[in-house]
């Protein structure tokens, strides 16, 4: 049998992008999206329900319409990013990665020898897979948030870790330190993401950030070429647009 | 303690519109909660064609409660256990696929309100937890919804219609389809024309109907007669998912 190819870090080397859908946290409703043949899924656990518990169904369903799916973990720790891996995550994403130091231990636990130190188990991804452990660095995708200003100031040597896929702007948690607590569409806040996305660029790295529908149009324009978008922001948009039309009718 | 009163059935004894949210694909509770600020009147809960089943109904029709949307569960079969149980488990609106004639339409009623309008078996429901007469004040805040999709319960729909208390009689157009010998045929301009035709005889005998509604097709909808609409929200993400995607490979690749 074949390792499943991951379908985003092929997106990224051929310059294209990728919008990670999230809110879905449900196998039900990415099977649901496969009529719109979307590349990546974002399960959420740092903030939301994901855990060990529902990572096999989740990535099983993603799998199943050929879209990448992401895990966020809860915390730069060695141990919970492999236990993603393991379960079936083709991508980890590691929140408040701060330092160089962070930024190699979340290589370490993400790839096997002689790249880093991942821990020996076969995953779902390698069920069946012939030298899976010789494969399966090469179908992991890894991604790394810069969301505090002490990550913006050590940035130069955190972009010398090599085998980070994304380095992504968080501008969520940035907004709060920066002094514009929930106002990541702020032209302070964008000025700062901004000038990461720069940086991370021009050091020949792929950047990624946050696109929403009232921040879509700008992020897609910034350099960053992996996105993450809410499908909860395009239900609300749907909803809103068919109570309109009601209000209408019916005044 | 007061009864959680029915916002969806207030709005259409009032006259008012009812956009209720398809739960399609929406198999938990949290999932439910994140759409509080839709505000939507109802949430439709899947159980005849989803996983929305006695194991889950309670946490799921709780998560409705509390962003202040009706819950409206879809059962699998005209029994009257499986409708008082759904209700029992906080459900207060049913829908009844496969209704076909009076004596079905009466069982939907007998099933669903407590004496004298029926005989729904004795039990306080989560929503009459600590609620004083909840038995006297039950059949108000529940809602009957009633699916007439074979073409034999459009030629019955004189007599179905003669019962009284259910709350709204919908035409959903897939199965009627399949009855007229057109499966997969919904949009066929013969199952249009049955399907318009039957809205139309409906509201004229001054009863409420509904329909899946979009916003190209709710205006038709509603001059139909339709006041309840189910709201799909599939299409939205696929077209929201498709603009960033147009948006991001003009601008990048």
């Amino acid at each position: 049998m074949e390792i499943r190819k991951n379908r985003i870090k092929q997106r990224l080397r051929d310059g294209k992008h990728v919008i990670a859908i999230e809110n879905l946290n449900d196998p039900d409703l990415v099977e649901l999206f496969a009529p719109n043949d979307p590349h990546c899924f974002w399960f959420e656990g740092e903030h939301s329900i994901v855990n060990p518990q529902n990572i096999g169904d989740l990535t099983r369903a993603s799998d199943l319409i050929n879209a990448t799916s992401v895990v966020r973990v809860p915390r730069p720790e060695y141990q919970l990013i492999y236990h993603a891996f393991d379960l079936g995550a083709q991508g980890v994403a590691v929140p408040h990665v701060k330092s160089k130091v962070d930024a190699e231990l979340v290589v370490n636990a993400s790839k096997f020898s002689p790249i880093g130190q991942r821990g020996m188990f076969t995953s779902r991804q390698g069920i069946g897979v012939e030298d899976y452990f010789n494969k399966a660095n090469d179908e992991t995708f890894v991604l790394v948030f810069i969301e505090d200003l002490i990550a913006i100031e050590n940035l130069d040597e955190i972009l010398e870790v090599d085998n980070i896929d994304v380095f992504f702007v968080g501008p969520g948690d940035l907004s709060q330190e920066l002094g514009y607590i929930g106002q990541p569409d702020h032209p302070e806040v964008r000025k700062v993401v901004q000038n990461t996305i720069d940086r991370i660029t021009s050091a020949g790295k792929v950047a990624g950030t946050v696109a929403s529908i009232t921040s879509y149009e700008w992020a897609m324009q910034t350099g960053a070429r992996f996105f993450l978008s809410g499908a909860i922001d395009w239900i609300q948009q749907g909803f809103a647009e068919i109570k309109e039309v009601l209000k209408q009718i019916e005044n | 303690m007061e009864i959680r009163r029915n916002i969806a059935k207030e709005r259409l004894h009032q006259g008012k519109t009812v956009s209720c949210f398809a739960g399609w694909g929406f198999s938990g509770p949290d999932h439910i909660e994140r759409l509080a600020p839709l505000k939507p009147h109802g949430i439709f809960l899947e159980g005849e064609h989803g996983n929305v089943d006695p194991a889950n109904l309670s946490n799921y029709t709780r998560a409705c409660d509390i962003i202040g949307a009706t819950p409206i569960v879809r059962i699998n079969q005209n029994d009257q256990g499986v409708i008082y149980r759904t209700l029992d488990l906080g459900a207060l609106g049913i829908v009844v696929p496969h209704v076909n004639n009076k004596e079905e339409a009466e069982n939907v009623v007998e099933g669903g309100k407590f004496y004298p309008l029926g005989k729904r078996g004795s039990f306080t429901s989560r929503q009459g937890i600590g609620i004083e007469n909840y038995h006297d004040l039950a059949n108000n805040q529940t809602m009957l919804i009633v699916l007439l999709e074979d073409i034999i319960a459009v030629e019955n729909l004189d007599s179905i219609l003669e019962v009284d208390h259910i709350d709204v009689f919908m035409v959903p157009s897939g199965d009627l389809a399949q009855s007229m010998g057109l499966p997969g045929q919904a949009n066929h301009p013969d199952v249009q024309k049955v399907v318009d035709d039957t809205m139309r005889r409906i509201s004229k005998k001054g009863k409420i109907t509904g329909a899946i509604a979009n916003k190209d097709n709710v205006k038709n909808l509603y001059d139909n007669g339709a006041r309840f609409f189910l709201c799909d929200p599939r299409p939205y993400m696929a077209e929201g998912f498709s603009k960033y995607q147009d948006f991001a490979s003009r601008n990048i690749k």
